[in-house]
């Protein structure tokens, strides 16, 4: 079906918001609270837009469009009242683009640009960052927070972990862990889904801070090794120090659809620690350990297993796999032990 | 704590909801209760499992409404005056400031032999019969600086005075009023002496589109402030629908200026009944709910006494009525913030569409009536639309409460017809009391009226509308020329700023911003842009909230500036 959006007519899916047609199209309507994943929530009223027959304005992340359909979004009064919900945000919380970790991937900024704002008209207030630490991995500023609920209904409606919700109310409502604890001290397993979904620099990847911008890292899509599921990763890699400095979950993965655990999100360290295994390490006779090549490797396990195995039987070997393998790694390798060692004896971490 | 017998109570209360979480506003008023008048983090974790949702779940509906104490010690009574504009307008600063003085607290602290808690709160639907002190459940109303030092005198001693209510009242329609004045006028044996169940009785004589025909034909618009008709709100229930329907009485009355509703529950409870049920077999409801704001407690049980009196006496045969009372929360006056308030959840619209007749309580199709209109039905199925068209006249028809409070001699609740004029109703209500220098005549979320505009003004829909304001909920208010308009506006957004639910940016920062650039001038510390500044909020809020607050606190605010400018700029300096 077609649309008028802005006296110019756009193709729009069936079932699509006009939000949805308007940004497949390329046109950019401002939004904070709307999210592919939690769906319209209606609140922070940036993405109003005007459509004839309609009385008002509309939010375009909740209205459907329909064929024929007349939208504006880029007029006047749709403007001001966009610039109304920018501003009240801009000077009622701490956005300074300048130091944020959010720079370059913020919505706020985003709609502050193209509204042409560059600092909120309405403050009355110093603020000071409200900062919860107490989390190993994630960071909250409550001061930049602007009540979207985006990390709300993320973690009661995607990831089902049932922690945050909005307490209080008015301008005092903030994001509350459990009965209002320190995220640390909360039922909180640091899966990160807040964190990926939060528009702004409210909730952020703590070990990421002070570590770059966003646009200076290059983006590597890879599959978590930690386990069989095979979420897909978007690491945030810093080519000048070669270290991965965040990942985020891939947003449009069919096996995650952006959301980690916290080992895959935040479980990193071990791929640039100096204790890392590179090469494998056999024990001499002297009981050190020394470095030695693949071949070497493998052909002392195949001496020594062969040895037990046709000296004592093939029941006295057990193979143990391990989760952080592929299927594909499982498979071969209850294949190795049945059909090269002989035995039965074969089973896997995950079912421990 | 939670006891054995809180759960034994709050397990009852389950029982009477189609949903158990509905029953999660009642517990936390019990826990609090058993309680010192407070709730800790871990009552909230006790009540969590024992509902089996999560703590922030609790946390956050127990931090919505105020009248929950969380993790917060009051005083074994907590005074609560009201300070909104009825209460500015007829004194309750003074109390508060002898409140202050006596106990030798601030607002919001509590004596040090913990006996008492001061606190400044919005309005408590008591607006002819301020000042109002609220002490912990019971309201005491018509206070004066003697008979605070009585009340205080008697709360030291460990007791409660007697309630002492006195409200002028007059009727020029002998409808809704029909039965003030009589003695135990709550009854169901004198309601019935005096003719009421006469007209639910001939109601189910009717067919159901009988009914609903009757209530369209009399045109009757909703009393609660938005006036749309009740008829056509009916008719958007959806046909052949397999779902329970649920009917609601929206009894939270909490628009400034607006204390009618009360009038009929406390003193008529059975024809509020009696009209709901009348309702139930236009729209085939079987579960309805009445939601009271939390404050009227005692109202709430005058309501439940009688609807065991009319059930005892098989007047209400399948038909249940649940008295839900809310704890603290203007925007649950808004429909749909309402129906989440009896789902147990944080008073926030949702957003429209789907409307309640479609997916409301439940996700049930659900009429949602404020308690006049309700009331009113008993008199239209009785007597014919035709007799109830003889009041008032077309788009405007019937009688109405309106409520008249601030500079007036005899403030209080007058039954007329639609369309009195507003210098006949100030006459009732004894005429103003000082010089007129504006009037709020639909509830604190209409436009401010001169004395210019105000002299040839109708209260009808209509001629309000012509005025530039709305009839809204029919509450007066009469404001002389002691008051500084931009003092009362602050206290207008401060109302609004405080019980934004905080969803809308425009409504939770815009608020909040005006309450800011308001205090800035009235500090003298103001300039041009603060009144630039605000008028950019006012002018561009209308219609871009998911609720009417947007609107409800723009109105006024904006009225007020454009009206007397003149003040405003004064404060420059």
């Amino acid at each position: 079906m077609k649309i008028t959006l802005n006296g110019k007519i756009i193709e729009a899916k069936q079932g699509q918001t006009i939000f949805q047609a308007a940004r497949d199209n390329g046109i950019y309507i401002p939004t904070l609270c709307y999210h592919e994943k939690t769906g319209p929530a209606g609140k922070c009223r940036a993405c109003v837009v005007e459509v004839e027959g309609m009385r008002g304005l509309q939010t375009s992340c909740s209205v459907l469009a329909k064929d024929g359909m007349v939208v504006t979004s880029n007029s006047e009064n749709v403007l001001d009242a966009q610039r109304l919900v920018v501003d009240l945000l801009l000077s009622t919380g701490r956005h300074n683009c300048l130091s944020c970790e959010k720079n370059g991937n913020c919505d706020l900024q985003k709609a502050a640009y193209y509204l042409g704002i560059e600092v909120g008209s309405f403050q009355y207030a110093d603020m000071k960052p409200d900062i919860d630490d107490s989390s190993e991995f994630i960071q909250i500023d409550r001061s930049k927070c602007i009540s979207c609920g985006r990390c709300i209904a993320a973690c009661n409606n995607v990831v089902v972990n049932n922690v945050l919700n909005f307490g209080y109310r008015g301008h005092e409502t903030q994001i509350v862990f459990d009965t209002n604890l320190p995220m640390g001290g909360s039922s909180c397993v640091q899966c990160g889904e807040c964190s990926q979904l939060c528009p702004v620099g409210a909730i952020i990847d703590k070990r990421a801070v002070g570590k770059g911008r966003e646009w200076e890292f290059d983006k590597v899509e890879t599959i978590c090794p930690y386990c069989g599921v095979g979420c897909n990763l978007e690491l945030n890699v810093d080519r000048k120090t070669n270290s991965i400095v965040k990942i985020r979950g891939v947003e449009d993965a069919p096996t995650n659809e952006g959301m980690l655990c916290v080992k895959g999100r935040y479980g990193f360290d071990f791929v640039g620690s100096d204790e890392r295994l590179t090469t494998p390490l056999i024990k001499d006779a002297d009981g050190e350990f020394r470095e030695a090549s693949w071949e070497e490797a493998t052909d002392l396990i195949v001496e020594k297993l062969s040895f037990i195995r046709d000296t004592y039987g093939p029941d006295t070997i057990m193979g143990l796999t391990s989760a952080k393998a592929t299927n594909e790694e499982n498979y071969t390798f209850q294949k190795l032990i049945r059909t090269a060692l002989k035995t039965n004896n074969v089973d896997h971490c995950a079912r421990l | 704590m939670v006891t054995k017998q809180m759960f034994s109570a709050i397990n009852k209360v389950m029982q009477k909801y189609p949903d158990k979480e509905s029953a999660l506003l009642p517990a936390l008023t019990i826990v609090q209760k058993g309680n010192n008048n407070s709730l800790t983090n871990d009552d909230i974790k006790e009540i969590s499992s024992f509902f089996g949702i999560s703590m922030s779940k609790v946390y956050g509906v127990a931090t919505h409404y105020t009248m929950y104490n969380i993790n917060k010690k009051v005083g074994k009574y907590h005074l609560q005056v009201d300070t909104n504009i009825p209460g500015t307008l007829m004194g309750a600063r003074e109390i508060l400031k002898h409140l202050e003085e006596i106990l030798g607290i601030k607002v919001g602290q509590t004596t040090n032999d913990g006996l008492f808690t001061l606190s400044s709160v919005e309005c408590l639907a008591s607006c002819g019969t301020c000042p109002v002190i609220q002490v912990n459940d019971v309201y005491y109303e018509n206070m004066t600086n003697e008979k605070v030092d009585k009340l205080i005198e008697s709360l030291r001693k460990g007791v409660m005075p007697e309630q002492n209510i006195e409200y002028f009242y007059g009727t020029e329609c002998n409808a809704l009023f029909k039965n003030r004045g009589l003695k135990n006028s709550t009854s169901l044996e004198v309601y019935k002496k005096n003719g009421g169940y006469k007209a639910l009785a001939k109601a189910r004589t009717l067919t159901p589109s009988d009914i609903l025909k009757e209530v369209k034909d009399s045109n009757i618009r909703g009393r609660g402030g938005a006036g749309f008709p009740t008829g056509i709100k009916w008719g958007f229930l959806p046909k052949n629908n397999k779902k329970p329907v649920y009917l609601i009485c929206n009894a939270d009355e909490g628009e400034p200026g607006t204390f009618k509703d009360r009038q009929i529950m406390e003193y008529d409870p059975h024809l509020l009944i009696e009209g709901m049920t009348i309702a139930a077999l236009a729209i085939g409801a079987k579960n309805l709910f009445i939601y009271i704001r939390g404050e009227f407690g005692w109202i709430a049980d005058i309501l439940e006494n009688a609807i065991k009196e009319a059930k005892d006496d098989g007047l209400l045969q399948d038909i249940n009525i649940i008295v839900h009372r809310g704890a603290g929360a203007y925007v649950c006056g808004e429909e749909t913030a309402l129906i989440e308030s009896i789902e147990g959840k944080r008073g926030q619209p949702r957003m429209k569409p789907p409307f309640p007749a479609v997916e409301g309580l439940y996700r049930c199709p659900t009429i949602v009536n404020n308690v006049e209109t309700l009331a009113s039905l008993p008199y239209i199925i009785e007597n014919g639309a035709e007799v109830f068209k003889k009041f008032g006249f077309e788009g405007n028809y019937g009688f109405k409460l309106f409520g008249v409070s601030g500079g007036v001699n005899k403030p209080g609740v007058y039954e007329c017809p639609m369309g009195i004029s507003f210098n006949k109703l100030i006459e009732m209500a004894g005429g103003v009391k000082g010089n007129l220098k504006a009037a709020i005549v639909g509830g604190l979320s209409t436009a401010i009226l001169k004395p210019d505009e105000l002299k040839d003004l109708d209260m009808d829909y209509d001629s309000c509308a012509e005025h530039g304001t709305a009839l809204g909920s029919g509450g007066v208010m009469v404001i002389t020329d002691e008051f500084s308009i931009p003092e009362l506006a602050l206290r207008t957004i401060e109302f609004y700023a405080h019980e934004s639910c905080g969803q809308c940016v425009p409504c939770k920062e815009g608020t909040y911003v005006i309450v800011q650039s308001l205090k800035k001038l009235l500090a003298g510390h103001g300039k041009q842009k603060d009144i630039d500044n605000i008028l950019f909020v006012v002018n561009n809020v209308s219609g871009l909230t998911l609720c009417p607050v947007g609107d409800a606190y723009s109105i006024p605010i904006k009225s007020m500036i454009n009206k007397f400018r003149d003040e405003f700029e004064a404060l420059i300096k």
